[in-house]
Formats: C-alpha cells, sequence, structure tokens
C-alpha cells in the first residue's frame, strides 16, 4: 500500500504544480513507482509542465465516471522509465464535477499500485480543495517567503490539521538569498517558527525552472541545477533519508580564499 | 402539636419567612395563606423568603411571593434556595471557568471561550479569540482578541508577545496600526485593559496586580 501526499498551499502561483511535477520525477528517479495526479479540475496545468499534453486520451472524471479504466487514463512519463504516471485533470468541466468520495476511492485504488500518489492540488480553499485533500495521507504545504503566501498557508495548515492525516509538513520555494540578506523578505527561520511545522525543504529561485517548465522538463532532470538539488534533497528526506538543510552562503568565499583575492588585486 | 411549616424571624437583615422543606407543596401552601392573613404587621416590610432544599419551578416561585404580597403588607425583596438545576449550575460554572487551547490559533480560525481562556500557543494573524472573560495567551498574539464578550470592561488581554491587529474590550475596539510606544518598543509580556477614562491602555503584566485586583483569586502572602 503506498502513501498519498497532497501537495497544497492556499495562494496560486507559488508553485505547487512544478513542486508536484519536480517531486514526482525525484522519487521516480530514486527508482519509486509514482502516480501524480492533477485535481485542478478545469484548469489543468501538470500535463503542461511534465511536457505530456498531446498524450492525454482520457482524464480523471472520465475515470470517475466510469467511461474508461483507471489504467487507459494513465500518462506514462517515458523518461524515467516505466516509474513515472500522470492521471490527468479534465479540461472540459469544473471542480463539482467529482466528490471527495469518489477521490477517496480513486486514490485508494491508485495507493494499492503506486509507492507514492502525489496529489496535485488546486489554489484556494473551496470544492477543489476538500476534493484534493480527501485521499491524502498525508500534506505538503509550498509557501513563497512573501507576507500574503505565508499568510494563506497559515490559513491552509489550519485547515490541514482539522482533516485526519499526519502533520503538514513546509516547502519554502522561490527563495531569493539577496532579498533576505537586506532583509527585504521573510527568512526561513521567521517563516517556520510562524507557521510551526516541520521543515520538508527549500527550493532557492532560479529563472531555469521556468524555462524548463516552458519546455516541458522536469528542473530535476538537470543534476547540476541549484533548484534541482532542492527537490533531489525533499525526495530523499520523503524516503527517510536525514539530509542537510542547503545553505544559502553557498555561493560566498570563504576567509581564507576572501584573503587570497584581495592580495591578489 | 402539627409541626409548624412557616417560620418567621426576624434576623438582622431583616424578616426572614422559612418555609419547611420536607412537606407537600399544597400544604406549605394552605398553612402560607393562614399565617399571611393573620396580619399582626403595620405597614409595608420587606421580607426574605427562604426555601431550604425545597427546588420550586418559575411559576411556583411567583404563587408563593403573590400569596404573601397579598394582603399588601409584605413585600418579597430575595428568595433563598439551597438547591439549583443542573443547567443552572452549569450555566453559572461556565462564566466562572477557564478554557485552555492548546495549539496555534492559525488565520481564519476563531476559538471562543464563555469565560476565561488561556491559549498555549501563537495566534497567528486573522486568528481570532473570544472571550466572555480574560484572555491569556502564552505565545505570540499577533492576531485578534476579544475579551468580555458580554460587556464586562473589567476583563483584560495578556500576552507573552502582544502584537496583536485588533483589540476588542467588551464595546471598545482598538486598531493598531497607530502602535503605542510601549507597544512598538516593549511586546514583551504586556496587557490590555480599559482605564478610568473608557480607553484601551497597556502596561506590563506586572502591574495587572495593581490595576485589576480583583482578579486575584488566590490570596497569597
Amino acid at each position: 500500500m503506498g502513501e498519498a501526499i497532497v501537495i497544497t498551499s492556499g495562494k496560486g502561483g507559488v508553485g505547487k504544480t512544478t513542486t508536484t511535477a519536480n517531486l514526482g520525477t525525484a522519487l521516480a528517479l530514486q527508482g519509486k513507482k509514482v502516480c501524480l495526479v492533477d485535481t485542478d479540475i478545469g484548469l489543468r496545468n501538470l500535463d503542461l509542465v511534465l511536457g505530456l499534453d498531446n498524450r492525454i486520451i482520457y482524464d480523471l472524471v472520465d475515470v470517475v465516471e466510469g467511461r474508461c479504466k483507471i489504467h487507459q487514463a494513465l500518462v506514462k512519463d517515458k523518461r524515467v522509465d516505466d516509474k513515472l504516471f500522470l492521471l490527468p485533470a479534465a479540461q472540459t468541466t469544473d471542480k463539482n464535477a467529482v466528490t471527495p468520495e469518489q477521490m477517496k476511492a480513486l486514490i485508494d485504488e491508485l495507493k494499492r499500485e503506486f509507492e507514492y500518489v502525489l496529489i496535485d492540488c488546486p489554489a484556494g480553499i473551496e470544492q477543489g480543495y476538500r476534493n484534493a485533500v480527501a485521499g491524502a495521507d498525508s500534506a505538503i504545504v509550498v509557501t513563497t517567503p512573501e507576507i500574503s503566501a505565508v499568510r494563506d498557508a497559515d490559513r491552509i495548515i489550519g485547515l490541514l490539521e482539522q482533516e485526519e492525516i499526519n502533520p503538514p509538513k513546509l516547502i519554502i520555494n522561490r527563495v531569493r538569498k539577496d532579498l533576505i540578506k537586506q532583509g527585504d523578505c521573510m527568512d526561513i527561520n521567521e517563516i517556520t517558527t510562524h507557521l510551526s511545522i516541520d521543515l520538508l525543504g527549500i527550493i532557492v529561485d532560479n529563472e531555469d525552472v521556468i524555462a524548463s517548465s516552458n519546455k516541458g522538463e522536469p528542473i530535476v532532470m538537470d543534476p547540476n541545477n541549484k533548484a534541482s538539488l532542492g527537490y533531489r534533497n525533499i525526495a530523499r528526506r520523503i524516503l527517510g533519508e536525514s539530509v542537510p538543510l542547503m545553505t544559502l552562503d553557498e555561493g560566498q568565499k570563504g576567509v581564507f580564499r576572501r584573503l587570497i583575492s584581495i592580495f591578489s588585486k | 402539636m402539627k409541626k409548624q411549616l412557616v417560620h418567621m424571624k426576624g434576623t438582622k437583615d431583616g424578616l426572614v419567612l422559612r418555609l419547611d422543606d420536607q412537606c407537600a407543596y399544597s400544604d406549605l401552601v394552605e398553612e402560607l395563606e393562614r399565617k399571611v392573613s393573620e396580619g399582626g404587621i403595620d405597614g409595608r416590610v420587606n421580607v426574605s423568603l427562604d426555601l431550604g432544599y425545597r427546588y420550586l419551578l418559575e411559576p411556583q416561585k411567583q404563587e408563593l411571593i403573590n400569596i404573601i404580597e397579598h394582603p399588601g403588607k409584605m413585600v418579597v425583596s430575595k428568595v433563598f434556595s439551597n438547591v439549583i438545576t443542573v443547567e443552572e449550575n452549569d450555566a453559572k460554572n461556565q462564566g466562572n471557568q477557564c478554557d485552555t487551547y492548546v495549539g496555534i490559533v492559525r488565520s481564519g480560525q476563531i476559538i471562543q471561550a464563555p469565560g476565561d481562556i488561556i491559549v498555549i500557543g501563537d495566534v497567528n494573524p486573522n486568528g481570532k479569540i473570544e472571550a466572555g472573560g480574560n484572555i491569556y495567551v502564552l505565545g505570540k498574539l499577533k492576531g485578534v482578541a476579544h475579551a468580555g464578550i458580554g460587556g464586562n470592561r473589567d476583563a483584560i488581554i495578556a500576552a507573552s508577545w502582544f502584537e496583536p491587529t485588533h483589540i476588542y474590550i467588551a464595546d471598545v475596539i482598538e486598531v493598531m496600526t497607530n502602535e503605542k510606544p510601549i507597544v512598538r518598543e516593549h511586546a514583551e509580556q504586556l496587557f490590555a485593559y480599559i482605564n478610568t477614562k473608557g480607553i484601551i491602555s497597556y502596561d506590563r503584566l506586572q502591574e495587572v496586580r495593581k490595576i485589576r485586583p480583583l482578579l486575584n483569586t488566590k490570596g497569597g502572602s
């Protein structure tokens, strides 16, 4: 029996879909059998980020309404051999097409076959959110260091704490060390003490993430990218490894190097 | 001799009518009617009614009062009884008890208490505490707190870290955007109260004893 993890944030545009795609790919690269479920019915994006949009035949609503079997709707990602699958959302209807009970039954069925089922939650706290959370065993809350995203994360954590699932964990996305250093945005410590839930990892802000998303290629595929490393670390933490938190100052020179650079001027 | 069911007794607080609490209610009514019509009292006097361990419904109470007041010589000022119903007791207790909430009050959550409440954890922005009595936050108060909701203007709001967005005490509202100097410079261990001018004021927790001495229920030497 696998584990179903819902990836949510409350606020839109903080990187839920990107996180889902990258974490799923990272887990698959680690050899786990992973299914990604897009519950953003009516506004599906996850297929685009994974570059699987032109291979969709059936979708989540087709499965729920019995027009096809689950297997017919699952789209396989050929880049990660037989490990990564996507259950795409429907684009022609809306969130009310599915009930939380139907969603739970669907996720339970997927959990029998996959080791990890990652559920990409839509923004907001309405029907779509309730559907996404219904089948989950645990939750990951994605936020950015912006005050509005943190406020919404706080709200969503409050709602998640009322569900019968494991305590939610936090990913801070799009961390910019220059802004933190200037004191222009909340630092990691401030956010984690404010929300007071476990920090699963941080992802540094990186332009390549946007570029690779546009290409339909999750950034995790690039082993040298810093954001990619962040996602890989989080995947390893989900698998139970203890990986130290990435330091933001990695690019900075040490005392010795700095001395050399002074003398070499 | 038959047992007397109605005793009339003079105390330092005035005349007390003590009614037997073991006999049948109808017997009591009968004897009370007789006793009242006997007279012997000049002018109007205030009496209190002592029911002992008898529980009376509100209409029964009213009936007895009517009997006593009918001749126009006595006025019932108070009714004593040693017993109350469970509901009455619960309602009475609720106002006095102190609830405990353990956890973080997050954005969008409202925690309510009929009496006092202790929050062990933070109150985050857009989180709200509503209490009939006082609010004590053992953590950071960064949201909204409304103390003395039923109109208790003596209620206070105390917090280990006092940084709320709004403070309500009874019907007085304080928006914290124009932060008070004491709050800005010293957010640690503050409390809010309504001062003698009727506006919300702040002071260090150590001053509660001076400003609201009645909050102290423990004595101490």
